[in-house]
């Protein structure tokens, strides 16, 4: 296992560059890495004994494979193969599917990577891959878009990397291990430089104007997999020290309730998309134990909202009131914002039964409201008329076969969740939604300024995250 | 701050200089590093002050260049600790030698920092077409829906 762990790893860097010598079989690479992923994946899904690998002696790249990254690396190879299908007839050239396959590589390495030095060259060269694909398009508002992108990115990581050096200088290892003894300042930079890049809390709101103004196959990519590589080390802490486990948890809370705040007041169906991520990642952090099934299922329903998105009419959810929306993206529409308000028969019920039944007491209130804000936020999409002329792209039905026929195969993972308590509460959370919507938001306007999310103002608010951060680990 | 990247062979230069003049000690005195320490987190403020203050991306850029250049000085400062010796076998047994691995790990950092870098410079490039001044605000402003 352990070989083929490393050649598993290394295989999409050698596809993706090959895939300039190979032109004209670069879709079907890139289809093929995922499906090596997606086996790679449910493998280690099924078969739950960590495996640990610790290559080039003592200094070396640690890996850790266990269920947790099991359920990551699924995500990623779905996810991956869908983005793949719906570009399939876009002519997107070599360039895309290179840079594709290589940010499939490199999420994957931060899913099994344990020691800090190599995820933090996972972590970089995602932020390369990633702003190349933001930028695909060319446009000024596109490279500029992937420039404040890289450059968070690339701040946040300079102070992850100050941290790891005052991780070495107590313990002589780069090892997460390592942290159990590291001073509390490293923590806190370390958490800062992870919280920014997985788009957590007041860090996390450059992912707004990225997410929603790249490409639709990008903005999947991007929503569905590429956050979640600041969010699993988190988790990963979390679950390994027990000091860590609060501090995880809160910023999950916090998160939930912020990003929902912004989206249930939200007029943009990217947008709110984007606002949605950053809550959804919340409910990640706040029980860390079931976090690996929630970010699957966040990820497939999240991928398909944006790649439907991409094929309505309009961006603008007051347009799309009067403008009927074709029947069959419809009802591709509703199942998936069934599934991430919670509806039972498809797997983000299960998942969020899950996330519920590991809350501490103290975060089941603020998650309730959380996922109420959800239900309001999707009923948005659930009342849009239907019956509109048009045809998709291409490639969308493929897709979103794969990703919503993943949310309902999902279920198998927990099919304990389906007994009546837990069939009647989420129902009872979604009527409220709804009815909250209809009755409340619906006919508020309200509009959030967009100060906080200026170039400047992101970057400050790394320092206030810092205080915050030294606070709370020393309290 | 192309000097200052320099900082990365002080295990290697002092080496020459001390084995010359004083064949030991080996290590840096206590009070030396700690000042070394000071004015390698004052070069990562400055650099960070700098991205928010500087209104021209590419000083934007520049600035954020002196913040990896204090955190790369970082690892070649913990290095050290250890010893100043460069760390090559050559049979002599003396136990002051610089720890070699963050200066192997921080090469690594240098190369991914100089390329992000390179590619914020192409895109400032294209961006220059149409925003001569290079002012983020103004950039910020037309590119904002």
């Amino acid at each position: 296992m352990n070989n083929v762990t490393v050649v598993w790893i290394a295989l999409p860097l050698f596809i993706g560059f090959s895939s300039y010598l190979l032109p004209r079989s670069n879709r079907f690479l890139a289809l093929g890495m995922a499906l090596v992923s997606l086996v790679y994946g449910l493998f280690h899904i099924v078969d739950p004994t960590p495996l640990t690998l610790n290559l080039v002696g003592n200094f070396g790249v640690i890996l850790r494979v266990d269920e947790l990254s099991g359920y990551f690396i699924l995500t990623n190879a779905v996810v991956t193969a869908a983005v793949v299908l719906y570009c399939w007839h876009q002519n997107k050239s070599k360039f895309f599917y290179t840079q594709t396959v290589i940010l499939h590589g490199s999420v994957n390495a931060v899913f099994i990577c344990a020691d800090l030095l190599s995820l933090y060259v996972a972590l970089e060269v995602i932020g390369v891959a990633s702003f190349l694909l933001i930028t695909y398009m060319r446009s000024d508002r596109a490279i500029w878009v992937g420039l404040r992108y890289l450059f968070v990115s690339n701040t946040a990581m300079l102070f992850y990397l100050i941290g790891t050096a005052l991780v070495y200088q107590a313990n002589q290892s780069f090892a997460f291990t390592a942290l159990q003894t590291a001073p509390t300042e490293a923590i806190a930079l370390i958490f800062v430089g992870l919280l920014t890049k997985g788009g957590i809390f007041v860090s996390g709101l450059w992912l707004p104007l990225t997410h929603s103004e790249s490409e639709t196959p990008v903005s999947a990519l991007l929503s569905g997999v590429v956050v979640k590589s600041g969010v699993f080390p988190l988790v990963r802490f979390a679950l390994m020290f027990e000091e860590i486990d609060p501090l995880v948890r809160s910023f999950g809370v916090a998160t939930a309730l912020l990003g929902v705040g912004y989206a249930v007041f939200e007029k943009d169906t990217k947008r709110m998309l984007a606002f949605h991520t950053v809550s959804q990642l919340g409910f990640v952090l706040a029980a860390p134990e079931v976090g690996g099934f929630y970010a699957l299922t966040h990820g497939l329903v999240k991928s398909s909202l944006f790649l439907i998105a991409g094929n309505l009419p309009s961006r603008n959810l007051k347009d799309l009131k009067h403008q009927p929306i074709p029947r069959s993206i419809w009802l591709a529409l509703a199942i998936a914002s069934f599934s991430i308000s919670g509806f039972p028969l498809l797997s983000g019920f299960g998942a969020k039964v899950l996330t519920m039944k590991n809350l501490l007491p103290w975060q089941v209130i603020a998650m309730n409201i959380a996922a109420l804000g959800t239900a309001v936020s999707f009923a948005k999409f659930i009342f849009l008329p239907a019956g509109g002329e048009g045809k998709p792209k291409a490639g969308f039905w493929p897709a979103m076969a794969i990703l919503l026929g993943g949310l309902v195969l999902a279920n198998v993972v927990y099919y304990e969740a389906y007994t009546l308590g837990n069939v009647v509460k989420p129902l009872a959370t979604i009527a409220l939604g709804w009815l909250a919507y209809l009755f409340i938001f619906q006919k508020i306007s309200l509009k959030i300024p967009r100060a906080i999310e200026r170039f400047d103002h992101l970057i400050g608010v790394m320092s206030l995250m810092l205080l915050l951060l030294f606070g709370m680990v020393l309290a | 701050m192309f000097e200052l990247r320099s900082l990365a062979f002080i295990p290697i230069v002092t080496d020459r200089f001390l084995s010359v003049a004083a064949p030991s000690p080996l290590t840096l005195p206590t009070t030396t590093q700690s000042i070394l320490e000071a004015w390698v987190f004052a070069t990562i403020f400055i650099g960070f002050i700098g991205i928010i203050w500087k209104r021209n991306l590419m000083m934007k850029i520049l600035s954020m260049d002196v913040m990896s250049t204090g955190v790369i000085a970082l690892y070649v400062l913990v290095a050290t600790r250890g010893g100043l010796l460069t760390p090559i076998v050559t049979g002599n047994s003396a136990s002051t030698y610089a720890d070699p691995v963050p200066q192997a790990v921080i090469l690594t950092a240098i190369v991914i920092g100089f390329s992000i870098q390179a590619l914020m410079l192409v895109g400032v490039m294209k961006l220059s077409r149409d925003n001569p001044t290079l002012e983020s605000d103004e950039i910020e402003q037309g590119n904002t829906p």
